[in-house]
């Protein structure tokens, strides 16, 4: 429409409202710019208007990465020994008392922080039940006694100093609890591979394809 | 010091698998540490032919340590704090399900004493009756606790000899051996003299094999020592080749096995008592590595 015409017609709707009445007249003036941004809110100007396109913004914004789906789960790179550090180490704290054993855990993981030594993961191996059966003196039969569950926490660090290494060691042997067994291994893919679950089907589908 | 030092930063790393066990009190009273090399490169000795020998003798001693078997006992304030944490604890816990088992079965005897007891209704809605409850099992626990009859925490409450490896079970020991060292005979780490073609490490380990009537399995951590020790000889022996001597220190622990025969030669001291027995200078160097834990 043309400016000028458009112009016209508001000043024109301006003065009919201003003649309806002093009563309606502090509605009518809050009323009236709110309906006049709204009115044009409302309506997308054409093209050739040079209002075209004035609520933009999004164009003024940093570009956003595209938000990708998540990737399987791929295998953190196992890192070899240099001659100052260690390579992938496996700290595995297991025991009967899971109180204990977390805190255990816990409190190497802190050390770490403090340390210096980065830490790659650090996660929760399954809960292993074992039965305890007691035979009876007379008779064959065993009933249950207890049954013990074992837990185990695996801290993994990746770049241990070879000069920090016996300070390390010394401080975790000296601060192990009662009842908890620690043990230290190099990590390999096939500690990786055992924290997942069979996938009968698609071995089934694999061995058939080959 | 040229010699040595390069020859450790040379030597690759091995990757170590170390397994500790901290189960219940055995009779030798010691940690078991079992050590297993995955991959041990063979040791590089660099044939480098010393044209000028430096004038320090150089000496490789050992800081064998025996780790404590048992829990420190508790401070009063900690002991008043873990009673403390443990009644908050149970007041905000749950039931747990041998407990709800054993307010179901005494609620079902009580119904069972009632007057309007319905036996087909109960059976129908539990499905026949548990030939063992709650209560009997908790009996038969109790039974066996007390047949179970814990060990002492303190063993040497007549006072065992300061050569017993079994001494403070709570405690870090250190192992102190008298030697001769010019003209008399101190109380020290065990240390051997470094012989040219061997690393340090090798120099203490021998030196810790070297001990006469003791066989102890010693479990080293890493190639690195932990700290060192330098004198000079006094006026009369010092010459143009021998200055002084340097002693490296390398930690240890004991895995397994004892001394055979206890006898004078041998001490096993926490860092406390360590002022008793050593040289004040000695003291002041050894002290800053072994810790107090």
């Amino acid at each position: 429409m043309n400016p000028v015409i458009r112009k016209a017609s508001f000043a024109l709707h301006s003065r009919v409202l201003d003649q309806v009445g002093l009563l309606f007249r502090a509605s009518v003036s809050v009323q009236h710019p709110i309906q006049g941004s709204l009115a044009f809110s409302n309506e997308r100007q054409y093209r050739t208007m040079p209002t075209h396109g004035i609520g933009k913004y999004k164009h003024l914004l940093p570009k956003e990465a595209p938000k990708k789906k998540k990737e399987r789960q791929q295998m953190k790179q196992i890192k070899t020994a240099t001659d100052a550090e260690y390579g992938t180490l496996n700290v595995k704290v297991s025991g009967y008392d899971m109180i204990l054993v977390e805190h255990y855990s816990q409190y190497i993981h802190n050390l770490c922080n403090r340390l210096g030594v980065k830490v790659a993961e650090s996660y929760a191996l399954p809960t292993k039940s074992t039965e305890v059966m007691v035979m009876p003196e007379q008779g064959t039969k065993m009933y249950v006694d207890a049954i013990l569950k074992t837990h185990e926490r695996i801290v993994q660090l990746s770049q241990l100093n070879a000069t920090l290494c016996p300070t390390f060691m010394e401080v975790l042997l000296k601060n192990q609890p009662e009842g908890i067994q620690l043990s230290v291994k190099l990590h390999t893919e096939a500690d990786y591979q055992a924290r997942f679950k069979a996938r009968p089907e698609l071995e089934g589908l694999m061995a058939q394809m080959t | 010091m040229a010699a040595p030092c390069s020859r450790m930063a040379s030597r690759p790393l091995w990757q170590f698998i170390t397994n500790v066990r901290r189960t219940g009190l055995k009779h030798t009273g010691v940690r078991q540490i079992s050590l297993g090399s995955a991959c041990r490169a063979a040791t590089q000795t660099r044939s480098k032919t010393e044209s000028v020998a430096s004038p320090w003798k150089l000496y490789g001693a050992v800081c064998l340590q025996r780790l404590p078997v048992i829990s420190q006992e508790r401070n009063p304030i900690e002991d008043q704090f873990a009673e403390l944490m443990h009644q908050m604890e149970l007041e905000r816990s749950l039931l747990s399900d041998h407990e709800q088992r054993l307010l179901e079965d005494s609620e079902r005897m009580t119904r069972k004493q009632a007057d309007n007891y319905d036996s087909d209704e109960e059976e129908a809605d539990y499905g026949g009756q548990e030939t063992i409850t709650a209560q009997d099992q908790e009996d038969t626990w109790e039974q066996k606790l007390k047949h179970f009859q814990p060990a002492l925490r303190d063993r040497d409450v007549g006072g065992t000899p300061l050569g017993s490896v079994e001494r403070c079970l709570g405690d870090s020991l250190v192992l102190l051996v008298q030697q001769t060292v010019g003209k008399e005979t101190i109380w020290l780490l065990p240390q051997a003299q470094w012989e040219a073609g061997e690393t340090l490490r090798q120099t203490a380990e021998r030196g810790l094999s070297s001990l006469p009537e003791a066989d102890f399995k010693a479990t080293f951590l890493g190639n690195t020592p932990c700290g060192v020790y330098r004198y000079t000889f006094p006026k009369e022996v010092r010459t143009e080749r021998c200055v002084g001597a340097k002693v490296f220190f390398f930690k240890a622990f004991l895995s397994a096995g004892s001394a055979t025969s206890q006898k004078e030669p041998f001490l096993w001291v926490k860092k406390t008592e360590l002022q008793g027995y050593l040289k004040p200078a000695y003291l002041e160097k050894v002290d800053r590595f072994i810790l107090n834990l």
